[in-house]
């Protein structure tokens, strides 16, 4: 400590090192953290492991071991891989348009409008209400005598009227229109933040240079906010694996299945139907796909910055 | 960014935002105003005066408060040590924490089923606290040390060399310090402790220990698809997270943007 010199900078690089060699144990402080959620977490997926091989009703006292059939069964169940089907399309659809609207509005919104507050507040309390207050609301817009219909109606569109909920062809966008409202705040306000960080002399460099508002958007703005559109893409892609409320409230995983996602059909297997061990199987399925996805992006990420 | 010159640019730009806004408040809309429908405000009295009505708000404040605490202090403990001190193989238990932020919820039912009825917590506010803070930890970590790595380490070596122990150094100089951050942790927590509807759903059986996500289903069985007694209890449940976000707002972003910018 007392050869600490502060000259110059390789000096004080050495010093720190020396002085973070130094440094107590950091165990005690990073081991309660990661008792309660690493252990509560990694125990959890260790012992539905072991479940996904059992063929249990969940209060049986006699499991019936049964190797990897319940993940024979997973392969060869057409429910299975609408749900996976279903997730895809949702991550691509609702990625797609939460970061379109989330970049446009937080442009349009850095620009010199009115009321930009005002925007600012009902594009992003969606956000904070939880899905749960807001499946009634749902319900009732998109019903057949629903307030959707009725503005489709006062508007000269009253051909387009449908029973947007009960249609096994609607009610997949349905749920994702739902999901990108509640979502596209998210996308909105990360976007805000990066547009802030842009150095306002380029965009006026470009405009002395006569590039018009879609020029800058295209050539500034979208390539300056690559690294959060990829963060966002990660998000997304893990939202929509953990997609659960939204179409179990809404169209209660249905009709026939449309609306069934890998969460809605955990849940209905594991508790509802009692087929404990296939919903494990199911369970092991879909974490082993949220890691490899995360990992996947999470390269892309970091190559992308490199 | 879009910068107008001309009125009718201006206006034009006005009127773009405002179309692209409309969609977002129009559910917002059809729920006040359904709420409102028939007997008007008559509606919230009838929710009001539930009885049952005072039980929900109350385990989501006891189960939001809880869920807070042990997040802001476990993340904020992990933060300062993962950043600031000695820890042998940090960058793997960090990742370890990390890979947690990819769990859905939903894959936690049946080993947490299991394990919280052999304990005795089923039912029991433990049962939604433990699971929602293990799954909140990982991104508030994520944040504080973020935030933390930008502290000069200078700071924490100066204290030490003053001769302050590190719980000392935690308390007076770090605490202190990330009080921005730890604003953004604790509305971050808030809301998903306060919308979270399937632990509460599968590990909170009676009306007494329920939470205000699964109020909107007790009052479609209570007052049989009643549409409007239903949407004024969705107004009377979201608004409160509502009003802390507007509060908070500030904090809010702040959190969500440092968490994704890093």
């Amino acid at each position: 400590m007392t050869s600490v010199h502060r000259g110059t900078a390789a000096a004080h690089a050495r010093a720190g090192r020396s002085v973070r060699s130094l440094r107590p144990q950091g165990y005690l402080w990073v081991l309660p953290a990661l008792i309660v959620s690493a252990g509560i977490l990694y125990y959890s997926i260790g012992y539905t492991g072991y479940i996904s091989t059992l063929d249990w009703d969940g209060s049986s006292p006699a499991p019936e071991p049964v190797g990897f059939d319940n993940f024979v069964t997973l392969f060869g169940d057409p429910v299975f891989w609408a749900a996976l089907q279903h997730t895809v399309l949702f991550f691509v659809v609702t990625f797609a348009l939460q970061t379109f609207l989330g970049l446009l509005l937080a442009a349009l919104l850095h620009s010199n409008i009115r009321w930009r507050g005002l925007y600012r507040v009902l594009v992003f309390v969606p956000v904070v209400i939880a899905p749960a207050f807001m499946a009634p609301v749902f319900r009732q817009i998109f019903a057949a005598d629903g307030a959707l219909n009725w503005v489709l109606e006062h508007i000269g569109l009253g051909f387009l009227t449908h029973s947007w909920l009960a249609d096994s062809a609607t009610a997949l966008p349905v749920v994702m229109l739902i999901a990108v409202w509640g979502s596209t705040g998210v996308n909105f306000i990360l976007y805000s933040a990066a547009l802030g960080q842009i150095d306002p002399q380029i965009v006026e460099a470009a405009r002395m240079d006569g590039a018009g508002g879609v020029r800058v958007f295209w050539s500034i703005l979208l390539p300056s906010v690559r690294g959060t559109t990829l963060a966002l893409a990660i998000l997304t892609a893990i939202g929509s694996l953990k997609t659960f409320d939204i179409p179990y409230l809404v169209t209660n995983a249905g009709p026939n299945h449309a609306t069934e996602f890998l969460g809605t059909y955990i849940y209905t297997q594991s508790i509802p139907l009692a087929h404990v061990g296939y919903g494990a199987a199911l369970s092991v399925m879909l974490l082993v796909i949220a890691v490899i996805m995360a990992l996947v992006l999470n390269l892309r990420r970091e190559r992308g910055e490199a | 960014m879009f910068d107008t010159r001309t009125r009718r640019g201006r206006w034009g730009l006005q009127l773009l935002v405002t179309v692209l806004v409309i969609p977002f408040a129009f559910p917002l809309v059809v729920m006040l105003q359904g709420s409102l429908v028939g007997q008007g405000l008559g509606n919230y009295a009838v929710v009001l005066s539930q009885p049952e009505l005072p039980y929900f708000f109350r385990n989501s404040l006891i189960i939001a408060a809880a869920t807070i605490v042990i997040v802001y202090a476990l993340a904020l403990l992990a933060a300062f040590g993962f950043s600031k001190l000695r820890v042998r193989g940090r960058e793997l238990l960090f990742w370890m924490l990390l890979i947690c932020l990819t769990l859905p919820e939903v894959v936690l039912l049946t080993p947490l089923f299991a394990t919280t009825l052999q304990l005795g917590i089923y039912n029991t506010y433990w049962a939604v606290v433990l699971p929602l803070a293990a799954l909140q930890i990982p991104f508030a970590v994520l944040l504080a040390r973020a935030f933390l790595d930008g502290v000069p380490d200078d700071i924490v070596d100066a204290a030490r060399i003053d001769g302050a122990s590190s719980m000392q150094v935690f308390l007076y100089v770090i605490v202190p310090l990330t009080r921005p951050i730890a604003a953004a942790i604790v509305v971050l927590t808030l809301i998903g402790a306060w919308n979270d509807y399937l632990l509460p759903l599968v590990f909170l059986t009676d009306p007494q220990s329920q939470t205000i996500t699964l109020l909107p289903q007790f009052f479609i069985g209570q007052f049989s698809y009643d549409t409007t007694k239903v949407l004024a209890a969705s107004v009377v449940s979201a608004l409160p997270i509502v009003v802390a976000y507007m509060l908070l707002q500030r904090y809010f972003e702040r959190g969500l943007a440092a968490g994704a910018l890093k």
